[in-house]
């Protein structure tokens, strides 16, 4: 099986021996999650600068040694050709950054292998190791082939972020597979161009989830480089505190364009998170959590709980307030779980002590004091007059210490 | 059932030193780059380069500074222009455009270039040593040591602050300068008057003098930190003034440094043998002390240089073949991060290790390496940027295409003159 080192540039001869011209590029379909089978040969003819396309069909040998036509030239009838619409292999992944899936890391392709694969010539393999490399400076004579392990990806795991339309639409769709978290760690090392390509093809949902998760450096220039027209979307479905401290590196008045595209509702919230400073537990607290009265039953509550779920990140516990808001307890997702449907909330509440709430003004260090006397997985943020102002879970705490996850 | 708590409205003054601060941080953000850079050029090949250019030719050589200030400007703006439209590295770039070979090529001429800057780095830090007669056998693996562990546990970007600060230092050359009473009238006379001499030194100290202005490192460094920072097109205005007064600081800095030691030097016939030579020519500000001042700054600027380079190296390197990099990522995934970094420090601190080398002539000759090295990196900088197909309408105007193809083939008739001309001398 060769690889496309060995067969980029070798002389075309068609079925009376005779020389053509040479191989520019291999145009092959793309098929998601399969086996990428050659459709076409790119031909540079000699002493003529255009390229033809031959169909895969008229191919009789396509193999190191050999790359031949099963007809006569001037039988076939060269194909136009749109390449845009294929994967020119040359152009369009050698050397290029790809995506594989199976290792969640981004890498750079050295040399393609193509063989057969149920009766149809395909790209098999992507070379992203040192041996690639070499083969492809002509350099295999070293010998070091022996000692060097291979690289190679199956072409089914890879992922191409090329900036053409259809591909980055295919390439969102796989990628949507990994966990957000290691989605974010791909953009961390995609270039900026194909990262924010990679974005702008995700749904807004997905680019929501993705961008919370990268470094706050790289959100802002993502961000900034989508503009407040695209950027909305994925920040509204963003949870409310991770867009304020994303608003609140950029300069006032462009953090103002962006919020303008915010819906109503939602600016409202983020304006008052805007208030805290960042590490404090005003800072770090977020808007995103469901809160009821009393009065309400089990059963109620755990119908809202499935009508408001796809909107909010986590829910560990609903926060118990009475009419204005004054916080009188939480009852975790367990405690409804095993009660009983007809129970009312204020029923399930027990006294909670004062010292394991929080004010705004809270430091991490007095957070995690608290979180961790008390054993908390969420802890929430009371005003000078208990009113509930918002809750702190433990991921924002985390994401504190160790910042570089 | 409520969704969201409600909040009392405070606006605190804190609110507005906040929104101040970032605001000051947006202007030092795009204000960085060019100044960097340039800062950086003046490391310990350039100042042993500009002394040397004053002290064995007087101001003969000022019309070369004068011009390649021009190239500085022009080659450096190409980098920041580049970075802010396809905003990706040098090496990204070249290994997506020119393929696999080229990119081998691009990265060798890199690498050698770069383990020269930074063998005259630990050149610098063992000179300044022994100005405090600490051997370069206690002063070289010290300094290489404490590189790494800085670079591999503490803060790269405090240290290099702290480093760059020091480079303030530069600022007595300046004041020196006046001090010396030097020939002003000479000096700008000479700066419009080609004068060259046709032999090997003059060739050799002319070439190092391009080299350690005009780098390779710089131009792979400029872009990277403009995509870094996450600058875009928008920022260009901005950027070009800020790059285009970087490159006129440094070369007034080198301005200076080459009338004192013209002044001082050239005038009593005292030639560069070793630090403490060069240390003279600020004697007139410093007096006695002028030797630890030299000490002081040389060891400064050589130490930023001794930062940065391994590790630009590397982030170049990874990003044309596609190995993981970062200090983020573990051991085994970054394998070839690190090693490049440890053999980038370790190589060149190796090579001053070697007894008997002259220092100042490591210094001097590995800006003459990164000097005849540069055109091959910067056709590959004309190639992109007058490509439409990468630049779009951002291609390279008439007068940028001049000044730097007259830089590239100055340097090449330059490199093939010493070549021919040492032979002669031989012969």
């Amino acid at each position: 099986m060769p690889y496309i080192s060995h067969l980029l540039n070798s002389k075309v001869r068609d079925s009376s021996e005779a020389i053509i011209g040479k191989l520019d590029d291999i145009l092959v379909k793309a098929t998601p999650g399969d086996y990428a089978p050659v459709s076409f040969l790119a031909i540079r003819l000699k002493n003529n600068p255009d390229l033809v396309y031959i169909p895969y069909a008229f191919v009789e040998t396509l193999s190191k040694e050999e790359v031949s036509l099963n007809a006569l030239f001037s039988k076939i009838q060269p194909t136009p050709v749109k390449e845009e619409e294929w994967i020119c292999l040359r152009r369009n992944v050698l050397d290029q950054q790809i995506v594989d899936l199976s290792g969640a890391r981004v890498v750079r392709v050295n040399d393609l292998r193509i063989g057969e694969f149920n009766g149809h010539m395909s790209v098999l393999g992507i070379d992203v190791g040192i041996k690639g490399l070499l083969r492809r400076l002509g350099l295999s004579w070293l010998g070091l082939e022996r000692i060097l392990a291979g690289n190679l990806i199956d072409w089914r795991h890879a992922q191409l972020v090329h900036n053409k339309g259809i591909q980055l639409n295919l390439a969102a769709k796989s990628l949507t597979k990994l966990h957000p978290a290691d989605l974010a760690n791909i953009l961390e090392s995609l270039s900026l161009r194909h990262g924010s390509g990679l974005v702008q093809a995700l749904d807004a949902k997905d680019a929501a989830k993705v961008l919370e998760e990268v470094d706050p450096h790289l959100q802002k220039i993502l961000v900034k480089y989508l503009g407040p027209e695209q950027a909305a979307s994925i920040l509204a479905n963003m949870s409310t505190d991770e867009v304020v401290d994303l608003m609140k590196m950029l300069p006032k008045e462009e953090a103002r364009l962006f919020l303008n595209r915010i819906q109503k509702g939602k600016v409202k919230k983020l304006e008052n998170l805007f208030l805290y400073e960042d590490d404090t537990a005003g800072g770090l607290m977020t808007l995103d959590y469901l809160a009821f009265s009393p009065e309400k039953t089990v059963g109620e509550a755990i119908a809202e709980i499935k009508r408001a779920s796809p909107s909010l990140r986590s829910i560990v516990y609903i926060y118990i307030v009475d009419t204005s808001n004054v916080f009188l307890g939480s009852v975790s997702m367990r405690w409804l779980l095993i009660s009983d449907n007809d129970i009312k909330l204020g029923d399930l509440l027990k006294n909670y002590p004062i010292s394991s709430t929080l004010s705004p003004e809270d430091d991490v260090e007095e957070i995690m004091n608290v979180m961790t006397k008390y054993d908390l997985y969420t802890a929430v943020v009371l005003d000078e007059s208990k009113k509930l102002l918002g809750v702190v879970t433990i991921d924002d705490v985390m994401r504190l210490l160790a910042p570089k996850a | 059932m409520m969704l969201c708590g409600y909040l009392p409205l405070k606006l605190s003054m804190k609110d507005f030193f906040r929104r101040y601060w970032v605001k000051a941080l947006f202007f030092f953000s795009v204000v960085g780059p060019g100044i960097i850079s340039a800062n950086a050029d003046n490391d310990a090949g350039g100042i042993t380069t500009y002394s040397v250019v004053g002290a064995h030719f007087g101001t003969k050589m000022l019309w070369v500074l004068l011009l390649i200030t021009f190239s500085l400007a022009i080659t450096q703006e190409m980098g920041v222009r580049i970075g802010l439209v396809t905003r990706q590295g040098l090496g990204g770039l070249i290994r997506e455009h020119f393929g696999v070979r080229w990119t081998a090529f691009a990265m060798l001429a890199l690498l050698v270039a770069n383990l020269g800057t930074i063998t005259a780095e630990f050149a610098g830090i063992a000179a300044s040593f022994s100005i405090f007669d600490i051997g370069k056998y206690w002063s070289v693996p010290l300094a290489a040591l404490s590189v790494w562990f800085v670079l591999y546990k503490g803060s790269f970007k405090t240290t290099q602050k702290i480093f760059l600060i020091f480079s303030a230092f530069y600022i007595v050359y300046i004041i020196n300068g006046f001090i010396v009473e030097p020939d002003f009238v000479q000096a700008a006379k000479d700066m419009v008057t080609p004068t060259i001499e046709w032999t090997a030194p003059f060739l050799l100290t002319m070439i190092a003098l391009i080299g350690t202005t005009i780098t390779p490192w710089g131009q792979f460094f400029i872009q990277s930190y403009v995509v870094d920072k996450g600058l875009n097109i928008k920022h260009y205005r901005a950027e070009k003034g800020e790059v285009f007064l970087g490159a006129f600081i440094t070369d007034i800095v080198s301005f200076f440094i080459i009338i004192s030691t013209a002044a001082t030097l050239y005038k009593h016939g005292v030639r560069i043998e070793n630090a403490a030579d060069a240390a003279l020519a600020l004697r007139p500000l410093a007096g006695d002390m002028a030797q630890y001042l030299f000490a002081f700054g040389l060891f400064s600027a050589s130490m930023l240089g001794a930062f940065i380079l391994p590790v630009a190296t590397a982030y170049a390197f990874c990003e044309a073949f596609g190995w993981e990099s970062g200090f983020n990522t573990t051991w085994e995934n970054g394998k070839t991060f690190y090693s490049i970094i440890l053999i980038a420090i370790i190589l060149p601190a190796l090579i001053v290790l070697i007894p008997k080398v002259s220092l100042i002539k490591i210094m001097v000759w590995s800006q003459d390496i990164n000097g005849i090295l540069l055109p091959f990196i910067l056709i590959f900088v004309m190639k992109i940027i007058n490509n439409k197909k990468i630049m779009g309408e951002h291609v390279n105007k008439l007068v940028g295409n001049i000044i730097s193809w007259a830089t590239i083939i100055g340097i090449i008739i330059a490199t093939i003159t010493l070549v021919v001309a040492s032979f002669a001398g031989v012969f």
